[in-house]
């Protein structure tokens, strides 16, 4: 089976879409271990690190995939897309605007963009994307988002390392589906037959820019932490809500790509503080860290009230502002040290 | 004005001679000032925060008076003042690295500046867009919640590079819906009804400004230019905060007799005949704390002729289609503005200034506090180079943050290019 890429900056590709037409949806995530030079010869330093390296990832490997797609986001990804243009050698490049909005007329707006995108894949590929193909896509993707569910819940009363979660959300976002799907099994199966939740580790919700690689994951967990929820869409945000399986696909995919947990890519502040609220209530915590990767504009605007928010809820909160390295960050450890102290 | 010595070096230092009639800015100045204070007292007139990008003749329809947090960042950095609300911004929590426009307001808004430091009344709505970038709508969504007052975002597609006609006219019809929906939502929070008669005469109006001001911009084609951005830069005020106002169009009426005037005489904008040597386009937003610089070319002889971003406010207004025809005018408008034009375009556009400009040289503002504007940039350089044989020079800096600028560093830039110009004219 061949591969279609994709670069979103939160999870805004209608990836059934892609498998529908016959492709495995590859998440572009970059490689925090090679050096940006490449995209940095296009683009300028003070931009998203994570973008250049998805960019510098694209230069290197786009021969490897059949198309590249790109979804409406942030400044990154709508600007960006020129630059691709420019110099990632793909045969096909695509711009899908999902809306910022998720209001009825987004709703339309989205489901016109959902065509668009089948009717280019289906003149470029020369095929035929049917309802029944898109069914049949959307019931895969649900079986995956249903094992993460499981794993999910199983964080805070298991030994679910920090790394192991965000290295199956990537599997998931990468592999077909179904060998994704097999992958969760195995390591809930792993999960289950280790021990109980660590004692000396503290429960915590993340929250904040992607992660986009474990290193970081590993040193939240030196820290003694344990991240049992989040919103990140390397993260719950993927699997939180499933697809409805019943009526026209076309309106089930718009549906629940405006309804998902809100990132801060997309309007609607209120809605995320709802769902973290809802999220420490629900399980019970008391502690979140907060961090922002450099030049990541969205979630550094809504740091401030969003974490205020949290704050004034009792909620114990830690900002952090990271780097993208996997090297061990000194001045980000001992600030996780402190506010381990702290808790 | 005549050329002086310089007191330090002795050599003649070359001014810029302003127009007769520019300081009758001042007027339009003083109307925006005055009516906006008055609509936001009065309890019957309503006022709306509005953005770069969205059509101001709409809010004219409603009788809503607009107020710009951008411009009024801008004044805060001509009145010296950005730096210590930025700082302020930055102390409540925002990172370094966000908009300096955005930290201003911020920090103007918390402190209760007056509005001659830069300070702005608390509207009853906010209007904004994406059309150029995530923060003009992350910015008024986090006002809009602080100060509890009911937005509306319009979501505007992107045009990128290869977008065909038949994409584009169903972004239009996103946008005609979102017109509609912005009309109820207006009459929902302010009470207030459209009147579209009053809409499509302040687009006649704002358009007879367009064409002053366009008309202007083909003076500056002349050689020597009888006009540059050094006075541009503030001149195009009428154009952003009061499109169609007749106290603008009467500015922009005086100061396009005075361009004639001086490209009929074959003068130019140096002082005591200097001759302009160096012909620029400037890209990007000015550095406002610090326009001195603009006026420090001219002792290069350089004159910057040409700038996308104050020529980018006067685009072509609907004028005679009925009023449907008019709204999905002005949708694409609001998606194809010069300044978020995509990069396809942004090359040939900036090549055709340069020709049509008589271009000897090309800076670049990579601006920190503007990565949509800062994206192509590397691209836009390598193209004009390569294409046009003509030096550009790319400088990072800030809009607002004086704490990006450096007199040095920029002088030892300012005046490599002059000399890369110079090999270039001898050729």
């Amino acid at each position: 089976m061949k591969t279609i890429a994709y670069f979103d900056s939160s999870h805004d590709m209608p990836e059934e879409v892609i498998a529908a037409a016959g492709f495995i949806p590859y998440k572009i995530f970059g490689d925090v271990h090679t050096s940006n030079a490449p995209a940095d010869q296009f683009l300028q330093p003070f931009f998203c690190p994570a973008a250049r390296s998805f960019m510098t990832q694209a230069l290197a490997h786009s021969g490897e995939w059949e198309g590249i797609l790109v979804a409406q986001g942030c400044n990154a990804t709508n600007r960006h897309y020129d630059v691709w243009r420019r110099h990632v050698k793909t045969p096909f490049l695509y711009w899908f605007n999902g809306p910022l909005k998720d209001d009825s007329l987004a709703l339309r707006f989205m489901k016109t963009e959902l065509w668009r995108l089948i009717d280019a894949l289906s003149r470029h590929f020369k095929i035929s994307v049917t309802d029944e193909m898109l069914s049949a896509a959307i019931r895969e993707s649900n079986e995956v988002k249903k094992r993460l569910q499981k794993l999910s819940a199983m964080r805070s009363e298991k030994d679910v390392t920090n790394r192991e979660y965000l290295e199956i959300l990537i599997k998931s976002m990468t592999l077909p589906k179904q060998e994704a799907a097999a992958e969760i099994d195995t390591l809930i199966t792993k999960v289950e037959k280790k021990g109980p939740f660590p004692k000396n580790m503290k429960k915590v919700l993340l929250t904040g820019s992607d992660v986009t690689y474990p290193e970081l994951m590993d040193q939240i967990d030196a820290s003694g932490f344990r991240i049992v929820r989040d919103d990140l869409s390397v993260g719950e945000r993927y699997y939180a809500t499933l697809i409805r399986e019943e009526g026209d696909p076309i309106d089930a995919l718009a549906s629940y790509y405006l309804t998902i947990p809100k990132p801060a890519t997309r309007l609607g502040m209120r809605g995320r503080i709802d769902y973290l609220m809802k999220a420490m209530a629900d399980s019970g915590l008391g502690t979140v860290i907060s961090q922002n990767l450099k030049f990541c504009e969205p979630f550094a605007y809504d740091s401030v009230l969003v974490n205020g928010a949290l704050k004034e809820k009792g909620y114990r909160v830690l900002h952090l502002e990271r780097e993208f390295t996997p090297g061990p960050d000194n001045h980000l450890m001992n600030r996780l040290a402190a506010f381990s102290e702290m808790v | 004005m005549n050329q002086k010595k310089s007191s330090q070096t002795g050599t003649p230092q070359i001014r810029i001679d302003t127009l007769p009639h520019a300081r009758e800015l001042k007027w339009s100045m003083i109307y925006y000032f005055l009516v906006g204070k008055l609509y936001s007292v009065l309890p019957w007139k309503k006022t709306a925060w509005s953005c770069a990008g969205f059509p101001i003749e709409l809010l004219w329809g409603f009788d809503i008076f607009p107020l710009h947090p951008e411009n009024m960042a801008t004044v805060a950095a001509a009145q010296k003042q950005s730096q210590r609300l930025i700082e302020h911004a930055e102390s409540m929590g925002y990172s370094r690295d966000l908009c300096s426009y955005c930290k201003t307001n911020f920090g103007a808004v918390d402190l209760d500046v007056k509005m001659s430091l830069g300070g702005i009344p608390k509207p009853d709505i906010i209007t904004c867009t994406n059309t150029i970038c995530d923060t003009h709508w992350k910015w008024f969504q986090i006002q809009a919640e602080k100060l509890k007052v009911p937005i509306f975002m319009f979501d505007c597609p992107k045009i990128v590079s290869g977008t065909d006609e038949r994409t584009i006219e169903g972004y239009i019809n996103y946008m005609v819906d979102q017109f509609y929906a912005f009309f109820e939502f207006v009459k929902k929070h302010t009470g207030k009804e459209l009147n579209v008669k009053n809409m499509m005469r302040a687009s006649d109006d704002s358009e007879r400004m367009s064409i002053l001001w366009r008309e202007i911009y083909e003076y500056r084609k002349c050689v020597p230019s009888p006009y540059s951005s050094a006075e541009t830069s503030a001149s195009f005020f009428p154009l952003v905060m009061l499109p169609g106002k007749k106290v603008g169009i009467k500015f922009f009426e005086k100061i396009l007799g005075d361009v004639k005037k001086r490209a009929e005489k074959g003068e130019g904008t140096l002082s005591g005949g200097a001759k302009e040597r160096y012909r620029l386009l400037f890209e990007g937003i000015p550095f406002w704390y610090r326009m001195r610089f603009m006026y420090d070319l001219a002792k290069y002889s350089a004159v910057i002729t040409y700038e996308p971003y104050t020529f980018s406010f006067a685009p072509p207004k609907p004028v005679g289609k009925d009023y449907s025809e008019s709204l999905r005018e002005v949708a694409r408008i609001m998606m194809d503005l010069p300044y978020s034009y995509n990069l396809d375009k942004r090359i040939q556009y900036f090549e055709q200034a340069v020709k049509d400009y008589s271009i000897d040289g090309v800076i670049l503002h990579e601006n920190l506090s503007c990565r949509p504007s800062s994206t192509g940039m590397i691209d836009l350089k390598n193209a004009i180079q390569s294409d046009l044989n003509v030096p550009v020079l790319i400088i990072q800096c800030d809009m607002n943050d004086p704490r990006a600028y450096s007199d040095a560093q920029m002088k030892t830039r300012v005046e490599s290019f002059i000399e890369l110009m110079e090999k270039n004219k001898k050729g």
